[in-house]
């Protein structure tokens, strides 16, 4: 009803019971207003939780004392050079008075608090900026800080965490705080080169000579949601080029996309996800010379046997119907084995240079209580899937996030583990304008280098050099009806009878199965698939406990075989795998 | 003092808050969601504040918001009403700390009452009966023979990890007893994994009975008798009335003397219900208390001729009670029927729509409260209740004569209503001999239609 207030008012005012000692209002500091959502919010509540805003989840600016609360073992955090602070090297005016104002406001001494923690009961080297003191810009003091905690992990062979927030380097201190850059980055790569881990947290905003130094050196770099990550300011970008930059430019999933970030974590995993990173990197190398040396009394095995057993009992059929098996929509792909065999996987995405590849997963792993590096070629599942994950054809940057991530696995002393399985390296035009050739080749020569144990296994598809890429290693396995070729069936066809057609005719000359490739060398074990013959359709998620069993007791004996043999033995040994043919 | 009332509701109930403070000169401040635009309580307010989107998340739930329009239009107390804000210990408490009056109990008291096991406990405390159990995980057949005997049949047997129904059973007798708690077991124990069991008496075809209270600052408490509120599907409530058949004098001073402790013993401030279960035999247990005005208040209101908005807002400005208890009497029999916008025949499925034609009773012993009119647009954000009716008449059998007279004038075009499905339950001949209890609707066929569990 219109009624457009006919309604008479209520007609008499008369107050009820005695007149009240306060009058209502909201005290200072109950409520604050979201900056993104615009809600009236509880500040104990907000203080209480993560940082968090109740109403749309954004996530606040969390004061440094706050976050070493929310990430350190409680009671756990001892603070190094509290008292450290900067000087004024260009005397410039009412700086000094500036650092004392915000000194007394925010508490803290400069714009990073640093020292030492426990996290989930393993000690590490922390360190978090707060944006409250001058967007925690990089002085002098804020470098000195920070190189004193990384130096100081170097001597104490520490781990160092350090969560990023910065506007870059500060202003007021000029030149000398371009320096800070130099620095930092300096005491990290000598923190790096003693084989320590290193990782960054991006928070918002991560910006300037901060990114530029320091926050972009980890080997793990993580980011919070949402963070603004970039080297030049948007409001910079925006009058430079004159150009309205898109809404997610420069934010942490911008730059997941292009490749500069292993993952993204939420505020209320952070904990838990520092502390499982901890702990796969806890002394890598030592645990896996224990475990081994344990593992050592079951050998005996041999293994070249065993491999001959599984060649010899596999089912006689036409090479085509290989083909057709290793490309079988149910076949399980890269992440089925990730997930069965390596349940506690940690991805890291990224190639550092331009894009993330979703036809790679990569990351660490423990297997039987050994750190491990697994990257898989991933063909997806269902038909989104597929087309996510580009059908397995990888791109230059999954060749480069593949290197990237076998390069940690050497600075930690992880064996490497790939799983084969592509149609072949992706041919398309942005490949070949990012260097496919260059890519792929760079890691067939690069693993020839590598100081720690590869081993990969064909698990579908082997398809050319995209599949070599992956299988420069000093054992390579075949599933018993995955095949690996110089190239397709009908492209071979193709190329020497000019009719793709007889593809059929082609894979049977080919020398592409497990057992032929077994024979010829290439491979040195074929492991048997359950329930394949003679139903076609037998090899699925389901029926693949057989497979897992057999890689799981294959890769325990590899590591055992390979894990302790001398770096330079290891090399001559790969270099002559691959010298004999 | 309270000299600004802002009512942080909607619909019939804030329409009737606002009433009563026009009869008390309280200035009204409404607060409407902009899909309550033009609805009668922001009409009727003596001012009117949107404060937000239909959804109640981002209006009527939104206790920032409703603050803001508190401090903005100056008033100097808040009336939650039902449902909504009204039993949100924060909000309460957010109230205090701004010194704003919240027309309801302290915080603390919700919160208490608001934890179901530190209730239980209280209440045992004070001597308030609760369903019998046991206080440990039993596993063993034998001692959980024992322990029905103590607590008493009917027993059930429940899962200690349960839910869904499952690892559950009844025993209707101690022979009985070994299937029901070995199945229930072999049940959890599949599928929970575990084969920790506990033991409540099985309260059998029960009614909801529950006790209006009200208790002022200085500590008085008084009970304004009960409300039979078994006419329930689902657990919403129907059809309600006082006094209940099934309450004699006897035992509504036995219940009302109890609720009274249980609300001492909570240190209950405000407008209040304890709600009991009451079994066929006369035992009654304790299930919660209500810590808001109710719904069905206005059948209690009747009865006894005590305006409890008024009295709830009157000790929320710090005065003492008006009555004492010697002067509650219960005078006639009074019943309410909610009236939803709901097709009972498609499974009580909620009908938003405009309301197009408007016919609603009147005449003595006949009181309509609601928010709709002729042209009314019912919003699909909130619940389905477009009225209530509730009759007076000198007992039971006229008062049922009387809401099937008032209930046959009701006419409500556009939308679906279960106008006719109420007409049918009070028609019902156990309906009518008092023969109800919270199963009723699933042992009668209404109108056609049965509820299923």
């Amino acid at each position: 009803m219109k009624s457009n207030h006919l309604f008479k008012k209520t007609a008499k005012y008369i107050p009820l019971g005695e007149r009240a000692e306060s009058v209502p209002e909201v005290p200072e500091g109950l409520l604050r207003r979201c900056n993104a959502c615009k809600a009236a919010v509880f500040v104990e509540e907000v203080v209480a939780g993560s940082y968090i805003c109740p109403r749309c989840g954004n996530y606040f600016r969390v004061p440094a004392y706050a976050r070493l609360a929310q990430i350190a073992d409680e009671g756990s955090f001892e603070e190094w050079d509290a008292e450290l602070a900067g000087s004024n090297p260009l005397r410039y005016k009412g700086y000094g008075e500036k650092v004392r104002e915000l000194r007394e406001r925010t508490g803290l001494r400069e714009a990073v608090v640093t020292g030492r923690a426990q996290i989930g009961g393993i000690p590490a080297v922390l360190g978090v900026m707060d944006g409250r003191f001058l967007m925690a810009s990089m002085g002098e003091c804020v470098g000195e800080k920070i190189t004193r905690a990384i130096e100081r992990a170097t001597e104490e062979r520490l781990p160092v965490i350090l969560f990023t927030c910065s506007g870059g380097a500060r202003m007021q201190e000029g030149i000398i705080s371009l320096m800070q850059m130099a620095k930092t980055a300096a005491a990290v790569r000598k923190h790096s080169e003693a084989g320590l881990l290193y990782i960054t947290v991006l928070t918002d905003p991560t910006t300037g000579g901060v990114t530029a130094s320091f926050a972009m050196l980890g080997d793990i770099i993580l980011a919070e949601p949402g963070a603004l990550i970039g080297f030049a300011g948007p409001r910079v970008i925006e009058q430079t080029i004159r150009q309205k930059l898109p809404k997610d430019f420069q934010r942490a999933e911008f730059l997941l996309e292009h490749g500069f970030l292993d993952a993204i974590v939420e505020r209320e995993r952070m904990r838990e996800c520092l502390a499982k990173l901890l702990k796969l990197h806890c002394s890598g190398g030592e645990i896996f010379d224990r475990n081994l040396s344990m593992a050592q009394k079951n050998t005996g095995q041999d293994s070249r046997r065993e491999g001959m057993i599984y060649g010899d009992s596999s089912v006689s059929v036409h090479a085509w119907e290989h083909v057709q098996l290793a490309r079988d929509k149910r076949r399980p792909v890269g992440h089925d084995y990730i997930e069965r065999l390596f349940p506690d996987f940690v991805e890291f995405h990224g190639d550092r240079y331009l894009r993330d590849d979703p036809a790679v997963i990569g990351g660490i792993a423990t297997f039987g209580g050994v750190p491990v590096t697994v990257i898989a070629q991933e063909k997806g599942e269902g038909t989104k899937g597929c087309i996510a994950r580009n059908f397995g054809m990888v791109s230059p940057d999954g060749y480069r996030k593949s290197m990237r991530l076998v390069r940690q696995a050497e600075k930690f002393k992880r064996p490497v583990i790939f799983l084969v399985d592509t149609p072949g390296a992706f041919c398309g035009m942005e490949a070949e304008e990012q260097g496919q050739g260059e890519a792929i080749a760079r890691n067939i020569s690069d693993l020839f280098g590598v100081r720690v144990p590869v081993l990969s296994i064909v698990i579908g598809e082997g398809g050319s050099g995209g599949a070599l890429a992956f299988a420069v290693a000093d054992q390579v396995w075949m599933l018993e009806h995955a095949v690996y070729s110089i190239l397709s069936p009908e492209g071979f066809a193709s190329i020497l009878w000019k009719d793709g057609s007889r593809a059929r005719e082609a894979a049977a000359l080919m020398k592409l199965t497990a057992r032929d490739l077994y024979r010829m060398g290439i491979v040195e074990r074929v492991v048997q698939e359950e329930g394949t013959f003679p139903k076609r359709e037998g090899f699925s998620r389901e029926t693949m406990d057989g497979v897992l069993a057999q890689l799981a007791k294959g890769i325990e004996e590899f590591m055992i075989q390979y894990g302790n043999l001398d770096e330079e033995e290891l090399l001559a040994q790969r270099y002559q795998r691959f010298r004999k043919f | 003092m309270i000299r600004k009332l802002l009512i942080a509701n909607r619909g019939e109930i804030a329409v009737r808050i606002i009433r009563a403070c026009r009869e008390l000169g309280i200035e009204t401040v409404a607060v409407y969601s902009e899909a309550d635009a033009g609805s009668l309580h922001s009409e009727l307010a003596d001012e009117a504040v949107c404060i937000g989107p239909g959804p109640s998340a981002d209006s009527y739930l939104n206790m920032e918001r409703i603050m803001s329009a508190a401090m903005i239009t100056g008033a100097d107390a808040i009336h939650p009403g039902y449902g909504f804000l009204s039993e949100n210990a924060r909000f309460a408490e957010f109230c205090e700390r701004c010194s704003m009056t919240f027309v309801g109990p302290p915080s603390q008291v919700i919160a208490d009452l608001g934890n179901k096991q530190a209730a239980r406990n209280t209440m045992v405390a004070a001597g308030v009966p609760v369903i019998p159990g046991t206080d440990h995980p039993v596993r063993e057949v034998e001692e959980g023979l024992a322990l029905a005997a103590d607590i008493g049949y009917p027993i059930i047997v429940k899962a200690v990890l349960g839910g869904g129904g499952k690892g559950m059973r009844t025993a209707f007798s101690e022979e009985e007893f070994e299937k029901a708690f070995l199945t229930a077991q072999k049940e959890a124990q599949a599928a929970f994994g575990d084969d920790n069991m506990y033991l409540e008496h099985f309260v059998e075809h029960p009614r909801h009975i529950e006790f209006q209270i009200l208790a002022d600052n200085e500590g008085n408490v008084i009970h304004l008798g009960e409300r039979d509120c078994s006419v329930q599907r689902k657990h919403q409530k129907m059809i309600e009335e006082s006094p209940s058949p099934a309450v004699s004098r006897e035992l509504r001073e036995k219940m009302g003397e109890t609720a009274v402790r249980a609300a001492k013993a909570a240190h209950y401030v405000s407008a209040g219900t304890i709600e009991f279960l009451l079994e066929g035999d006369g035992r009654f247990y304790f299930m919660e208390m209500n810590t808001r005005i109710q719904v069905e208040h206005p059948v209690t209101e009747w009865v006894t001729d005590v305006d409890l908005i008024k009295e709830q807002i009157r000790i929320a400005a710090g005065m003492p009670l008006s009555i004492r208890q010697e002067d509650v009497q219960i005078k006639g029999h009074a019943i309410e029927c909610r009236i939803n916008a709901e097709n009972p025949q498609k499974n009580f499925r909620p009908s938003p729509g405009r309301i197009s034609t408007l016919h609603l009773p009147g005449g003595q012993g006949i009181r309509v409260d609601t928010g709709i009119y002729s042209g009314y647009q019912i919003p699909p954000y909130y619940d389905s209740m477009l009225a209530k009716l509730i009759v007076h008449g000198e007992d039971r059998p006229r008062a049922i004569a009387k809401m099937l007279s008032a209930m046959g004038e009701v006419i409500i075009g556009g939308v679906d209503t279960n106008v006719d499905y109420q007409f049918a339950i009070l028609s019902d001949a156990d309906y009518q001999a008092g023969k109800v209890n919270v199963d009723f609707l699933k042992d009668h066929e209404i109108g056609g239609v049965k509820i299923e569990e």
